[in-house]
């Protein structure tokens, strides 16, 4: 019943219901760790431990109205956050959770990804234009100018590791990880860390929707579901990269004694705890000053790690 | 007469290539204060200051009060740090009364005063850091503060906007139990406080963000008339409490803290360091507090015909009044000068040239309370 699996992988797991969850969890997960960082106690009494928290908020945004803006163009307001949702969608459609646990698996897997990836700047810079409002005006342009400096460093980190594995298959690229890939990768790896930050939005690169400078950047405008959709496409977006981290350099499911997919999600969530202890102690940087970063830093040293992978390839 | 002041009737725009943006009322990080910026690209070009929102025409309503029931205005100038605004009140009434009040009173109005000071520089603290988007400093000096409320509320039944301090001496008498929690708010800090001014201080991206941004240069301060913690950051070196000492500030030893350089990072220093020389403060305050005297001297209902002046050093700078009595049961006339509302014409000054994500690390450094800024 080939048509019934694809059916329930697509619809359930590891398809739509199941990236609807992994928005709920890591909202949830977001809340509690930075709230522990903090000295609160994050959320507490919808549901034991807080749990339905983020269902109440969810099914509260949902019912909200959706206002748009006199002069922005009606239908393009409606169609880009459901775009941006549909982007980040197809790129999770890669992710192997176990040896035989996921939706495609192509020869040219991470290629795709970081192809796809690359069209959410655009998207993004539309969300901020057809509201036509000058703070999500500002937001657009500063996404374009961030996520074009930060995807360069992407890449090369990334392709590197499909330089010393030999492959651009996710599952591939597991089954050949061992101690020697981990290490070899190591500098790949902080290169990729810090770029999954700079290109999904998160603190301390959260400048496109910088709350106390441009009030909340392209998402200001948006309200109800095109707001849900936009900002669960952000979160999607984190869950991909992060995901991608842990498949190309952490070894995705491969691990002794556990079932794979459970090793897959320990790891998932310590990328995701380094993401959130980041965002709990850094201030924001500047625009200008990020991109000298990434510029004079982040892809010097990139290029410098796959003139160092080639050599050590050649051992 | 500033020039900013116009009804809005339609959206602002554009002046040729220069976009106008309205830092504005409803907007996360500029509290109730709109300001109106001219961008190029992100670079600043101009600013114009809006203030006014938080209008309450406490001048005018002061004139409706009697002696003492004038505090419930008083201390609503900034209910966060109402203590220095009561205790500057209690002064100036006291000098047209020409009453005197007992050293024990004095001492405890110091310990008030000082805690109204810890108290609004902790949130400063935790602004400057909230301007660059990270919350967790905010959280944690909200924890320490909480210390010092749990004192203030004991002893006056509010956390802020006290109504503690009154001419002619205290409104309620502090009893044991008060000592007990003001004892215990200094040790939470000094157990805490050592390790989180570390943080705060070494916290890289933050000297990046700051260093060399909003420079305040010298005889700027002296032109405007800038004052407080604004003033101490660029080289000049004026406190109330050492040049015209109030209310027994002359029999404690502390540091007076003064920066050279005068950007944003000095600024953020000044109010860090300062909360340290509080506690010390409180903590010789506590140790040589007499026990005789009465905790309130009777004033009279009427108090006869006269002018006063008075100044002390608030936590945001100088605040001064000028009482001026007719010999009625209350205020014929109050003039107050409030520090935020000089130091807010700064920004109109330094704001230029940088770029847009400045504005909010600029505005949060200089350290503004919009009640006092429009009283």
């Amino acid at each position: 019943m080939e048509w019934a699996q694809i059916l329930f992988k697509a619809l359930v797991f590891p398809g739509v219901i199941f990236l609807l969850l992994v928005i709920f969890a890591t909202f949830y997960l977001e809340r509690k760790l930075v709230a522990d960082m903090h000295g609160r106690t994050g959320p507490y009494y919808v549901g034991p431990y807080g749990i339905l928290q983020t269902v109440a908020d969810i099914f509260k945004i949902l019912q909200k109205e959706v206002i748009i803006h006199r002069e922005a163009d009606k239908v393009l307001f409606l169609v880009v956050p459901a775009f941006a949702f549909l982007m980040v969608s197809l790129v999770a459609a890669f992710i192997p959770y176990d040896k035989n646990l996921w939706i495609v698996s192509t020869p040219y897997d991470l290629i795709i990804s970081l192809a796809l990836l690359t069209s959410l700047p655009a998207i993004f810079l539309f969300a901020g234009w057809v509201s036509k409002s000058k703070y999500p005006f500002i937001g657009g342009i500063r996404v374009i100018n961030q996520l074009i400096s930060g995807e360069i460093p992407l890449w090369l980190a990334g392709l590197s590791v499909a330089l010393w594995y030999g492959t651009f298959n996710y599952v591939e690229i597991v089954e050949r990880f061992d101690l020697i890939g981990f290490l070899v990768n190591l500098i790949g790896f902080v290169i990729f860390l810090v770029a999954i930050l700079i290109v999904a939005d998160r603190p301390p690169f959260d400048i496109p929707e910088a709350e106390q400078e441009i009030v909340y950047g392209f998402l200001t405008e948006y309200t109800g579901l095109g707001y849900l959709l936009l900002a669960g496409a952000k979160f999607l977006e984190v869950f991909v990269l992060a995901a991608m981290t842990v498949t190309l350099f952490l070894g995705g499911f491969k691990g002794p004694f556990l079932p794979g997919w459970v090793w897959f999600f320990i790891k998932l969530f310590f990328v995701y705890y380094l993401a959130f202890a980041i965002r709990a102690s850094t201030p924001r940087i500047r625009l200008d000053q990020l991109i000298k970063l990434t510029w004079k830093v982040l892809v010097p040293l990139a290029l410098l790690n796959i003139v160092l992978i080639i050599l050590l390839k050649g051992f | 007469m500033y020039k900013g002041a116009q009804i809005i009737t339609e959206p602002v725009g554009k002046e040729g290539d220069l976009m106008i943006l309205n830092w504005g009322v409803q907007h996360p990080a500029s509290g109730p204060m709109r300001i109106k910026v001219w961008l190029d690209g992100e670079t600043i070009v101009k600013v114009e200051n809006d203030p006014g929102y938080v209008t309450r025409n406490l001048e005018k309503l002061l004139e409706y009060r009697t002696w003492e029931s004038a505090i419930v205005n008083v201390e609503r100038i900034c209910f966060i740090d109402d203590l220095g605004t009561l205790l500057n009140w209690a002064l100036a009434v006291e000098k047209l009364a020409e009453i005197e009040v007992p050293k024990k009173v004095q001492y405890f109005r110091v310990i008030l005063a000082e805690v109204g000071r810890i108290v609004s520089h902790l949130i400063g603290v935790g602004s400057m850091f909230g301007a660059l988007g990270v919350a967790t400093p905010m959280m944690w000096v909200l924890a320490i503060r909480e210390y010092y409320l749990d004192f203030l509320e004991h002893y006056s039944g509010y956390r802020i906007s006290t109504a503690s301090i009154v001419p002619g001496g205290l409104k309620a008498e502090p009893t044991k139990e008060d000592f007990e929690l003001l004892k215990k708010a200094i040790e939470e800090t000094k157990k805490r406080w050592p390790e989180y001014k570390e943080v705060f201080k070494d916290n890289p991206t933050l000297v990046e963000r700051y260093k060399g941004v909003g420079v305040i240069p010298k005889k700027l301060v002296y032109e405007l008339g800038l004052r407080g913690p604004v003033a101490r950051a660029s080289g000049v070196d004026y406190d109330v409490r050492t040049r015209y000492p109030y209310s027994s500030y002359e029999d404690f030893d502390f540091n007076v803290i003064v920066k050279e350089e005068g950007d944003a990072y000095a600024r953020f220093l000044v109010v860090l360091e300062e909360i340290e020389e509080s506690v010390k403060i409180i903590e010789q305050a506590l140790e040589g507090m007499p026990t005789e005297g009465k905790w309130k001297v009777r004033v009279p209902k009427k108090i006869k015909a006269g002018e006063s002046y008075s100044a002390v050093e608030w936590s945001r700078g100088s605040m001064e009044y000028h009482v001026i009595s007719d010999g009625g049961t209350g205020p014929y006339r109050v003039k107050i000068s409030a520090p935020s509302f000089m130091n807010i014409w700064a920004l109109e000054r330094i704001a230029p040239g940088h770029k847009l994500a400045d504005l909010a690390a600029i505005f949060a450094s200089l350290y503004i309370c919009h009640g006092d800024l429009d009283r």
